[in-house]
């Protein structure tokens, strides 16, 4: 047997789940509003901005996190009053739920907040964009999840391996619920890990090459804990992911297509996203490592064959770059991303114009991949930062 | 059957004067059914309201209508005026195109029509009935039957009756039985007329019982009786060949140069010397053969150069002599030739501005006493302009008021007046339509001018309104007029934009304040929700708020 390079390390957080703690955040907030009204002052909430122009890239802990611009959202000002109604309604709705422990989509708290105002014909919430912000302002005011205000994502992503959750009053081992696996939810914050047998979490991007591995029986074989992320990452993923980092001490191991959109999956698994910027704490896994697939593996495999051209136009052609050349342009201006095997990578990409899939290994034959390819790459560590 | 000469000849008067009336009846204010009932009207008040202006008194007068059968009215009209002594009420009431005054140099209501007697000759064509007169000058009651004797030309009483006046009574009367004219309450009806001449009149008040009976009252709403105009001399510039000729008839004076110094204002000896060159001058281009020359020397002669046409003339003395006699003839040897001649003269000299003494504009305060009284709008303003003259002579004033809001109803509504006197007809081709139209209104914060509750009146005064077509409803689109008219317009319409600056500010803050004010229910639910403090103290924290806010800042407004 070969001696394995990556296994589990020790937990550096642990499970935090306080639903008290969103509650007084809340009480927090609303007596500072009612001691403002009472003083005869006008009453504000200070809001951290969003936006590229107040993120920035923390090179110690290698996230992306939100800076300290705020703006306060006033009540006695034309621009503002609805807003600042909006974020109390949604407030008290909060409120509501997580003492209730209820928890409900976006579009469910939209619609539970939508009513007519009382003497006009205007709505509180005339359409779900006008309450999903709202809902993300709060987030970085009271710097809690969303989740953990039990308001829930989309649901997208599943688990399959050796590993027991605890859900609610439900407990289960998410290797023998069949193929299928276990679909994460919306919320994972109140989920907790009693049992873990497994030395890493692989991490893959298409649900097929997920099911090819589960088909191959590669968790049990190599101990790994498989996580489809079906695309971009979702909050519950990407959340489940860092606590199983952290809480857990699972290395992190990244298995994407080899074009810009694959390693910008990464990038957001790793760093975390503009977007989310006030959430890197709790979204972002920087430990996590990237297995492929990489411009390297085309030529060491063989696979020149089952390779696809890059979309749009390179760099030095007329109307260039764009399409998938002005994506990897980008990339390679990221901070996280500058190292030389990224800048390898990117390079390569650019010269060579080609992308690789994760189902092109199977060129080789279907079982390659659990085989040969990650077992291999894997155990001899040639993993990029 | 066989008629005698002295039948014929009367049945030929009596059917002339009544093609007459039935041949100028457009002129006259005879035609339609509705405007024939106003006419009638507006003879009987514009008789009231001058006589009570004469006597100094405030008009009080009522108007009837009453249905007597289908077309078929009795109109009545009383005022409280001095009355009429006796021995004139035929002359009043009977006699056709004398003692008008549509030949007399004065600003008058009197202007249109017949007059009177024009009421009583339709009562009579259309009724056969006689016109009912009750009238008295305080002593006793005078009540009589007036026809018009078509062939004399003159009123006939075909009934009197006197009654004691315990009260000292003073007042007119007059009651008219009409037919083949209809009731209707259009804007060329009696009572729109009505409506209308209160609010131009200030100082009367004016009630009129429609037929089903109703009554409607329009309010005194100003105590000042206006002066009566005084007759001004005819300025040269205004004219006709007619006015000189009718007039050297009958004047007093002994030659046409006295009689031209006497009877027109702004004629001196050197202007009758001036005119003596103009026409020698006239006489003599006339004379000339080539077309071309011809009109050279009219455009010198308009341009001043009198002395240097004459002088290119060979043997202009004897000319000039010729002229010169004519001035000293008797003013009444005066042939219609020589009289157009001086008309003409005229046009080519040029004179001092008339004299604008006899304009009497009704007044900006009185104006806006009218509007407020009768309207009841939010906000009036009114616009006097000083007195100007169209066509190079002839002396006009406009004035104009301006109303918004309150009771008027969206869209502008245009008020015409000639002289005080309502125009109701074909507003379409008038000065004052054409020029309230080519105001922008939006300049002045009247963004959608058919929401907006505005009524505009245009009163035009001169002693010579220039009326387009017969029917002396519409002015005529003369430039200064139509500047004069404009500019008043203007005026006022800046004044109603500071107001409704002033509004809309208020509005605004309101707005404004609405604008928190409405979220204070959600607000405080909320809030209540997060702190469990009761939603109604907490409501009554933000409605505080809010109050205190706007007062300091509409304090602050007000400071400044």
């Amino acid at each position: 047997m070969r001696k394995r390079v990556i296994h589990r390390e020790k937990p550096k957080e642990r499970f935090s789940y306080d639903p008290k703690k969103v509650l007084s955040r809340l009480e927090e907030i609303g007596k500072e509003i009612l001691e403002s009204i009472k003083s005869g002052k006008n009453p504000y909430f200070e809001v951290p901005t969003r936006g590229i122009s107040n993120v920035y890239f923390d090179r110690k802990e290698r996230v992306i996190k939100m800076g300290d611009k705020t703006s306060r959202r006033y009540f006695l000002n034309v621009a503002h009053a609805r807003k600042f109604m909006q974020t109390l309604v949604i407030m008290s709705y909060v409120k509501r739920l997580v003492s209730e422990s209820k928890h409900a989509s976006l579009r469910e708290a939209y619609y539970a907040n939508k009513h007519t105002i009382p003497g006009t014909r205007e709505n509180t919430f005339e359409d779900q964009r006008e309450s999903d912000p709202i809902i993300e302002d709060l987030e970085r005011m009271l710097g809690v999840l969303r989740e953990e205000m039990h308001i829930t994502a989309d649901r997208r992503g599943y688990v399959y391996g050796d590993i027991v959750i605890k859900d609610g009053e439900d407990e289960f081992n998410a290797g023998k619920l069949g193929m299928g696996g276990w679909a994460v939810p919306g919320t994972v914050e109140h989920i907790q890990f009693p049992e873990i047998n497994v030395d890493y979490a692989l991490v893959v991007e298409t649900a097929a090459m997920a099911d090819r591995l589960i088909e191959e029986k590669f968790p049990k074989k190599e101990k790994a804990l498989i996580i489809a992320t079906q695309g971009q990452a979702s909050r519950g993923v990407r959340r489940l992911i860092h606590r199983l980092h952290y809480e857990e001490g699972l290395p992190i191991i990244v298995f994407t297509d080899g074009d810009p959109y694959g390693w910008y999956i990464y990038s957001t698994i790793k760093q975390g996203s503009i977007n989310l910027a006030y959430l890197s704490d709790k979204l972002a896994t920087p430990e996590a490592k990237f297995v492929g697939m990489t411009m390297d593996d085309i030529k060491h495999y063989g696979l020149e064959n089952v390779t696809e051209k890059l979309k749009g136009i390179p760099p030095n052609k007329r109307g260039g770059p764009s399409g998938d050349y002005k994506r990897i342009l980008e990339e390679m201006e990221y901070p996280w991303f500058q190292n030389k095997e990224w800048q390898r990578q990117f390079k390569l990409a650019l010269r060579m114009g080609v992308r690789i899939e994760q189902q092109a290994l199977a060129n080789k034959s279907l079982e390659f991949v659990a085989k040969e390819y990650l077992p291999e790459k894997i155990g001899n560590g040639v993993l990029l930062p | 059957m066989s008629k005698s000469s002295s039948d014929l000849f009367r049945e030929f008067r009596i059917q002339s004067i009544s093609e007459f009336f039935r041949r100028n009846a457009a002129m006259l204010g005879y035609t339609g059914k509705i405007r024939s009932l106003t006419t009638v009207v507006h003879e009987a008040v514009t008789n009231s309201l001058d006589a009570c202006e004469e006597a100094g008194i405030q008009p009080h007068i009522r108007v009837e209508v009453r249905e007597l059968g289908r077309e078929h009215y009795l109109v009545s009209v009383e005022d409280n005026g001095p009355g009429i002594p006796e021995k004139f009420i035929s002359h009043v009431f009977g006699k056709m195109l004398a003692g008008t005054k549509a030949h007399r140099n004065i600003q008058s209501r009197g202007q249109q029509g017949l007059g009177i007697s024009g009421a009583v000759m339709f009562a009579q064509i259309t009724s056969g009935k006689a016109t009912h007169v009750i009238t008295s000058t305080g002593g006793e009651i005078v009540e009589v039957w007036v026809k018009i004797d078509v062939g004399k030309n003159e009123g006939k009483i075909v009934k009197k009756e006197k009654h004691e006046n315990p009260s000292g009574w003073h007042g007119t009367r007059v009651e008219l039985e009409v037919k083949g004219v209809r009731y209707i309450r259009s804007k060329q009806g009696v009572y729109w007329y009505l409506k209308l001449t209160a609010i131009a009149n200030p100082h009367a008040h004016i009630e009129l019982v429609e037929p089903d009976g109703r009554l409607i009252i329009f309010p005194r709403s100003s105590d000042e009786v206006p002066k009566p105009p005084v007759e001004m001399k005819p300025h040269p510039k205004g004219l006709l060949t007619d006015d000189v000729y009718r007039m050297a008839k009958v004047t007093r004076r002994t030659s046409v140069k006295r009689f031209l110094i006497g009877e027109f204002s702004r004629i001196s000896e050197g202007k009758v010397n001036e005119l003596v060159k103009y026409m020698a001058a006239l006489r003599l281009i006339k004379t000339e053969k080539d077309k071309n020359v011809q009109e050279q020397l009219y455009k010198r002669l308009a341009e001043g150069e009198v002395d240097k046409v004459l002088r290119s003339f060979r043997g202009y003395t004897k000319v000039v002599r010729e002229v010169k006699k004519l001035m000293e003839k008797p003013p009444d040897k005066i042939t219609w030739h020589e009289a157009e001649e001086i008309v003409t003269a005229f046009r080519y000299m040029k004179f001092m501005a008339p004299p604008t003494h006899g304009l009497r504009p009704i007044g900006e305060e009185n104006i806006k006493r009218g509007l407020s009284g009768i309207l009841k709008p939010e906000f009036v303003t009114a616009v006097t302009r000083p007195p100007k003259v169209y066509s190079g002579g002839i002396p006009f004033q406009v004035e104009v008021g301006l109303a918004y809001g309150g009771n008027i109803g969206a869209g502008l509504d245009l008020l015409r007046y000639a002289n005080r006197v309502p125009l109701l007809f074909d507003a379409g081709s008038c000065v004052t339509t054409l020029a309230t139209r080519s105001i922008d209104w939006r300049r002045y914060k009247v963004d959608d001018l058919d929401r907006t509750p505005l009524v505009l009146m245009v009163n035009v005064i001169s002693v010579h309104v220039p009326y387009t077509g017969t029917g002396k409803q519409s002015i005529a689109n003369l430039e200064e007029i139509y500047n004069e008219i404009r500019l008043a317009i203007m005026d006022a319409a800046r004044r109603l934009q500071t107001y409704l600056s002033g509004k809309h500010r208020k509005q605004y803050q309101a707005k404004r304040r609405k604008t928190f004010e409405k979220y204070v229910p959600e607000v405080a639910r909320a809030l209540s929700i997060l702190t469990g403090e009761p939603e109604d103290v907490v409501r009554n924290y933000f409605l505080g708020f809010i109050e205190s806010h706007f007062r300091a800042k509409e304090e602050a407004k007000e400071n400044a």
